[in-house]
């Protein structure tokens, strides 16, 4: 359940003049290529910023859309000219890719206001957020509040069960203890009157 | 008098009341004038008592018989509700029956507040006997409670419809492949025969136009995720390397939807899971009062046995009696020691 990068891109949509075949421009990229070999990681970075620019360009304003590149799904959401792609492995849910891109937008828009609708060219400045966005949402659960708290009622819903298990042990333990205390109410009745007896009765010797 | 549990009849005792009314007019025109005109408005009380008391009773068997139609109306929902396969879903009959049932719940609802409003203001207009008041206040609490289980019933055939739909759901998961996860929302599967064929009989290259085709009668309202099918296309034509379908068809709403309905099941079984724990400690708590109550009584008799043991041994050990009885002992060594020598 990895990410392998997060990008920002500006569609060439409504608000350019030329509107047609232009690239879209990169405006924020965070990518971890460390697992590919040495000598790969510049190709990878390429081929990384390749694929953004073109999902990106296709598509559309207000869509989401997944595709699949060799192990890799690409997630893009285009909103208003403004494209957030996530590449991420197959098993990171959906959803969960689809909110964080949300956030990332909601974010860049916070931050930048609409400054980004004028950049013609690639932006290599790093942006923090991003980059502390890329590791701590390797982690579903954290960009998906959904997830977390499906997980955290998956998790009581355990906790729960093993109670209710207890409590059905202590139960039949009740039962037993129940059992005892009246067998020595019972003896202890005996007792009473086997003393009461040996005192009161006919005075032998 | 009061209803027999299951039927909606009532006996209308407006007759007896009316023959009461008038004995007491009798009654009342053996007082002297000075309370006729007391006699007056307290006759025109038990007839206008009696024409309420009959308007009571009718309001009473109305809403009985609205609860007894309700709830063969559910049993008919609940007959539909189980016989549903994974083909042939008459979800249209069931969702119909769903709102007129609604409907008719809610309205005796208001009815039987109306009803108990009724009673309210017959008991505090006082000119009532006291079986009266018990009688129409046991027929409200009566009505309510029918009407309470009939709710009920409701909600239970309309979780066992849900659970037979996610069975349904899990079932066509089994056998059809990926790209069949657009029926995820049962409610709105529309064709779901359509979508199994298509998916099953089509080859990798092919689905493509298969699934636009079967995607966009299934999702009219859907997010416009028709679309990646087709510009994706050119897209994965010019990437060399082996593409894969995406089940792009999952639509990003109808998968947010999903997980909310799942956390809303999630939150109701937990609910019951608790509610099973309190029982089963409110259970457990008698037991432990049991064998408190069972400790009592020992400790009683165990004190009690001490304490004549005790009294016993002061007995025993006191000189007293020992003195006695080695008195007599002696004298009757002594009277056969006399009579056998003397």
């Amino acid at each position: 359940m990895k990410i392998t990068a997060l990008l920002l891109l500006r569609t060439a949509g409504d608000y350019s003049s030329s509107s047609g075949p232009s690239d879209p421009v990169v405006l924020a990229n965070a990518s971890d290529v460390s697992h590919f070999g040495y000598f790969q990681r510049m190709a990878a970075k390429e081929f990384i910023l390749f694929v953004a620019r073109t999902v990106a360009k296709r598509t559309p304003p207000g869509q989401r859309q997944s595709v699949q590149h060799e192990e890799y799904k690409v997630h893009s959401y285009n909103r208003n000219g403004l494209c957030a792609l996530a590449f991420m492995d197959d098993h990171y849910p959906v959803r969960s890719a689809f909110s964080l891109l949300n956030k990332v937008l909601d974010e860049y828009q916070k931050t930048f206001g609409d400054s980004w609708r004028v950049q013609q060219t690639d932006s290599n400045q790093p942006w923090p957020f991003l980059t502390e966005a890329f590791t701590k949402f390797q982690d579903p659960a954290e960009a998906d509040k959904l997830l977390k708290i499906q997980r955290d009622l998956d998790e009581t819903k355990i906790l729960l069960h093993k109670t209710i298990d207890n409590v059905l042990a202590r139960g039949e333990k009740l039962d037993s203890l129940v059992e005892k205390s009246s067998d020595l109410s019972a003896a202890s009745q005996m007792f009473y009157k086997q003393a009461r007896k040996t005192n009161q009765c006919c005075t032998l010797l | 008098m009061n209803p027999r549990p299951g039927q909606t009849s009532y006996r209308d005792r407006t007759q007896e009341f009316l023959k009461a009314v008038e004995n007491f007019k009798k009654s009342f025109a053996s007082i002297p004038d000075a309370t006729s005109s007391i006699a007056a408005p307290k006759f025109e009380g038990p007839k206008s008592a009696a024409s309420i008391q009959s308007e009571f009773s009718r309001r009473a068997s109305q809403i009985g018989l609205g609860i007894h139609q309700t709830s063969q109306k559910l049993a008919k929902l609940a007959k539909l509700a189980k016989k549903t396969s994974v083909f042939d879903d008459p979800t249209v009959q069931i969702q119909e029956l769903t709102a007129v049932i609604k409907q008719d719940i809610t309205a005796l609802n208001s009815a039987v507040v109306d009803l108990q409003l009724l009673c309210n203001s017959q008991n505090e207009s006082g000119n009532m006997s006291r079986d009266t008041t018990n009688h129409s206040t046991t027929v409200v609490d009566n009505l309510k409670t029918r009407l309470m289980s009939a709710t009920k019933e409701f909600k239970e055939v309309l979780t066992m419809r849900t659970e037979n739909l996610k069975v349904h759901e899990n079932r066509r998961q089994l056998f059809s492949s990926s790209a069949s996860k657009e029926a995820t929302n049962p409610f709105l599967r529309q064709r779901p025969l359509v979508s199994r064929g298509s998916n099953d009989s089509a080859s990798p290259p092919a689905p493509w136009e298969n699934d636009s085709t079967a995607s966009a009668p299934l999702f009219p309202r859907r997010k416009l995720n028709g679309d990646p099918s087709s510009s994706t296309q050119p897209l994965i034509q010019q990437q060399q390397q082996q593409q894969q379908m995406v089940p792009a068809q999952d639509s990003y709403m109808q998968s947010r939807a999903e997980a909310l309905q799942n956390v809303e099941s999630t939150i109701h079984e937990l609910s019951n899971i608790f509610t099973q724990l309190a029982t089963m400690v409110s259970q457990q708590g008698e037991l432990a009062i049991r064998i408190d109550e069972n400790m009592d009584d020992t400790l009683t008799n165990v004190e009690g046995a001490q304490g004549a043991l005790l009294k016993y041994l002061n007995s025993i050990s006191s000189n007293r009696w020992l003195m006695i009885k080695i008195f007599f002992v002696l004298m009757v060594f002594l009277m056969i020691f006399l009579f056998f020598v003397a």
